[in-house]
């Protein structure tokens, strides 16, 4: 319950923040622009306009993140206003757990309207045919920024923003790096090899999250791929949260 | 053990739970992670490299470092090369990688030899070859390495070598500083063959003149008096050899 209060105030103060708006605004234009950009695209308009919308999706939600979210709590901190929650019988973790949920809830707001965006463009081209990958994609996407938004949240309990952002970016190159780093893991010599995909399972496996590239040509992913994506996504965030939790109950506000 | 964390204080106890939970969901997600790693399909590639921009486009970009781009864009190119060599010897993007790499690094001078090289042989594209040479020429013209390289390119043209334009380029290389000590061995052997007998004859003397080295000044007095035989003879088959088409075998590996 207590959660749910956090998480419905931190929805509440992302989705009233004029960053979200402008981001929202942004990937509007993004889509005009491909559409403007069309005649130069040699026949390959809708793929540019699916890819880039998609595309959009995620890096305006990953602007959110790091402008909003590894400043999460660190903001509260600032203000003094954490004191007035954390001096109530309210686990530190249940305080991070409601701060996550509001801001992936306010990213899949975000993820969702301009999904539906690009739908409605994709619709009016006459390719109906697309709407399944996208809505796929879109979900995929709202995946990859929960996991992210928790890695924010867990630098933001620990650290100023500036640093927090910088260790969420730094996570976030290097998970979608991941798949190469197995790939370069099946060439390297055995030892090698055990620790490059062991480190490649212990980043985050956001290549899991992207079907762009088969969306773009109107096809969609294996229901099976998306259960293994939801259950990752919640084992990986409840991971990093608990982590965070941890380090969180163990930092002194004196 | 569970009556042992509950006599922790409370702020111990939600810690150490908090880390087993952390702990347990992390194992599970890293053995998920190598799970999906194992079992879905990999993902289908973009049009290989079709959106590896455009070099001058790119230059700006790099933001004042474009020097290391252009490592990069060649540990790309040469990663491209191995993996189509190694697979389908299709090097559809090849001249394009190239370009943008040279573009991005005017004065490094290996992608433009790699390069060339890899598109006569392997790439099948002479011409494109011969491009990317000729504007690694246009853009260091004081190196006598790569105007070497665009004579042996032509020297070993597949199909159907051409000696004239070889020993032009040979001769070139010759004056410039950078070419390679058997620059001019190749410049007299490839006047020589093209039947050039009298230029050949003058780039034979130079070598046997100019040489350190012992052999090569041997075999420069050898074609010196084969071609003089020649001439005085009147019989330039005695000098001038029919070399043979060199081709290109390509088999995966």
């Amino acid at each position: 319950m207590n959660a749910l209060l956090i998480a419905h105030n931190t929805f509440r103060e992302a989705v009233r923040d004029r960053v979200l708006a402008g981001l929202v605004v942004a990937g509007f234009a993004l889509l005009a622009l491909t559409r403007i950009a069309s005649p130069l695209a040699m026949g390959e308009d809708l793929r540019l306009t699916v890819d880039l919308g998609l595309s959009g999706i995620t890096w305006l939600g990953m602007i959110v993140v790091l402008m909003v979210g590894s400043s999460l709590v660190a903001k509260e901190i600032d203000r003094r206003t954490i004191f007035n929650l954390l001096s109530r019988p309210l686990p530190r973790s249940v305080y991070l757990f409601g701060k996550w949920a509001g801001l992936a809830g306010a990213l899949s707001l975000v993820a969702l309207v301009l999904a539906a965006a690009l739908g409605a463009v994709v619709l009016l081209m006459g390719h109906a045919e697309y709407l399944p990958s996208i809505a796929q994609a879109a979900y995929l996407a709202c995946l990859e920024l929960a996991v992210v938004t928790s890695l924010a949240v867990l630098f933001s309990a620990l650290s100023t923003p500036v640093l927090s952002a910088l260790y969420t970016l730094g996570l976030f190159l290097a998970g979608q790096w991941c798949e190469d780093l197995r790939r370069f893991a099946t060439q390297a010599p055995e030892g090698l090899r055990t620790l490059l995909e062991t480190v490649a399972n212990l980043l985050p496996n956001l290549p899991l999250f992207d079907i762009r590239t088969i969306a773009a040509g109107a096809q969609t992913t294996s229901p099976e791929h998306l259960a293994l994506a939801t259950v990752y996504a919640a084992l990986y965030s409840g991971c990093v949260l608990l982590l965070g939790s941890a380090a969180f109950e163990s930092r002194d506000f004196k | 053990m569970s009556t042992l964390v509950w006599e922790l204080a409370p702020v111990r106890r939600r810690m150490l739970l908090a880390w087993a939970g952390a702990i347990v969901l992390g194992a599970a997600a890293f053995q998920l992670a190598a799970y999906a790693a194992r079992t879905l399909p990999a993902r289908p590639p973009f049009e290989e490299l079709a959106y590896y921009p455009s070099g001058q486009a790119l230059r700006p970009a790099t933001l004042g470092h474009a020097e290391t781009a252009a490592d990069l864009a060649w540990l790309r190119a040469v990663q491209y090369y191995g993996e189509h060599r190694r697979s389908d010897l299709r090097f559809l993007q090849l001249e394009h990688v190239f370009d943008v790499l040279t573009s991005l690094a005017p004065g490094f001078e290996s992608p433009y030899v790699f390069g060339a090289f890899a598109l006569a042989q392997e790439g099948r594209d002479f011409e494109a070859a011969e491009r990317l040479l000729r504007k690694g020429i246009e853009r260091n013209p004081a190196s006598g390495r790569l105007a070497f390289e665009l004579g042996f390119l032509h020297y070993v043209r597949p199909g159907g070598r051409d000696l004239h334009a070889a020993a032009e380029w040979f001769e070139r290389s010759t004056h410039l500083p950078g070419h390679p000590p058997t620059a001019a061995r190749f410049a007299a052997f490839a006047r020589q063959h093209s039947g050039n007998l009298l230029v050949a004859l003058a780039l034979w003397n130079q070598v046997r003149e100019t040489t350190d080295n012992r052999f090569l000044r041997d075999i420069a007095e050898r074609e010196v008096l084969r071609i003089q035989e020649a001439i005085a003879t009147g019989r330039r088959e005695h000098a001038v050899r029919r070399l043979t088409t060199p081709q290109v075998l390509l088999l995966p590996q």
